[in-house]
């Protein structure tokens, strides 16, 4: 068991990282993620990658509904009597 | 006790119709947001279209199983998804045995190798199909997940109401789908062999 060894701090922010970027994590989680992230510049560029890379897929795959859907949506209507 | 006077069964059609409109109104305010999630959900614009008016037409008819206050967009995206599934989706699921041990650097580590020392220009790197193709490669189970927390913006608790799985499952899902996003991605962006 590796219970004797120090564990890695940088493994640790990887493994707080995505439920961070989610406000997933307990504030005890969240102020050792933070700390981690002041003190570490490789965790820190890693964490600025992957809020970018959030940031563009979410903007990169977004469809917006064809106007005519809506049309279609509310002709499905109960019609009133 | 003696409640029902003459007067008393107009009034109350009147404000179910009233509650009907209210509820079909709000639906119809909110169909933007559930199609951006749809169209994720499925390959095709015809199939999230379909998908769409299946969804509105079943919320239409079931109104009032819908509890007032709560989240309208969950309850109409929880329709949506047995929808989909019960199109026979997931006849098609493959499971996905990549093994992922890199972690969630992935993507990161392989545009470093790549030599471009400019990582956190991810918009530089890869086109918006790279980021279409690599979603919609992504495994349904997974994408599922994907799309409700990190389009959707659903909470995990959401998630996991909305597919019927616990929420370890999203968590785990989730986890995991994002790996298989950023291998996608990685083999697109620098042709990774991941």
């Amino acid at each position: 068991m590796a219970l004797s060894f120090e564990p890695d701090p940088c493994a640790k922010c990887e493994e707080l990282l995505q439920p961070y970027l989610d406000r997933d994590l307990s504030d005890a989680e969240r102020v050792q993620a933070e700390k981690h992230l002041d003190d570490c510049s490789y965790c820190r560029k890693r964490y600025k990658f992957e809020v970018e890379l959030r940031r563009f897929v979410r903007k990169a795959v977004v469809e917006e509904m064809p106007p005519d859907l809506k049309q279609k949506l509310a002709a499905l209507r109960t019609p009133l009597l | 006790m003696g409640e029902t006077t003459p007067e008393a069964e107009p009034r109350k059609l009147a404000e179910e119709a009233r509650d009907r409109v209210r509820f079909e109104e709000e639906a119809l305010d909110l169909a933007d947001q559930v199609y951006r999630v749809a169209r994720r959900l499925v390959s095709s614009r015809e199939e999230a279209e379909d998908l769409m008016q299946e969804t509105y037409a079943r919320a239409f008819r079931a109104w009032r199983s819908y509890t007032p206050g709560t989240n309208l967009r969950a309850w109409l995206l929880r329709i949506l998804t047995n929808l989909n599934i019960d199109r026979g989706r997931r006849q098609q699921r493959t499971p996905d045995l990549r093994p992922m041990e890199e972690g969630d650097y992935f993507l990161y580590n392989r545009l470093e190798e790549a030599g471009d020392s400019d990582e956190e220009r991810v918009d530089e790197r890869l086109s918006q199909d790279d980021a279409v193709g690599a979603l919609s490669a992504v495994p349904h189970d997974f994408r599922d997940v994907l799309v409700l927390v990190d389009l959707g913006d659903f909470s995990y608790a959401d998630a996991a109401q909305i597919l019927d799985i616990p929420i370890g499952t999203v968590m785990s899902r989730l986890h995991r789908g994002r790996r298989i996003l950023k291998h996608e991605l990685a083999e697109r962006a620098v042709g990774s062999e991941a």
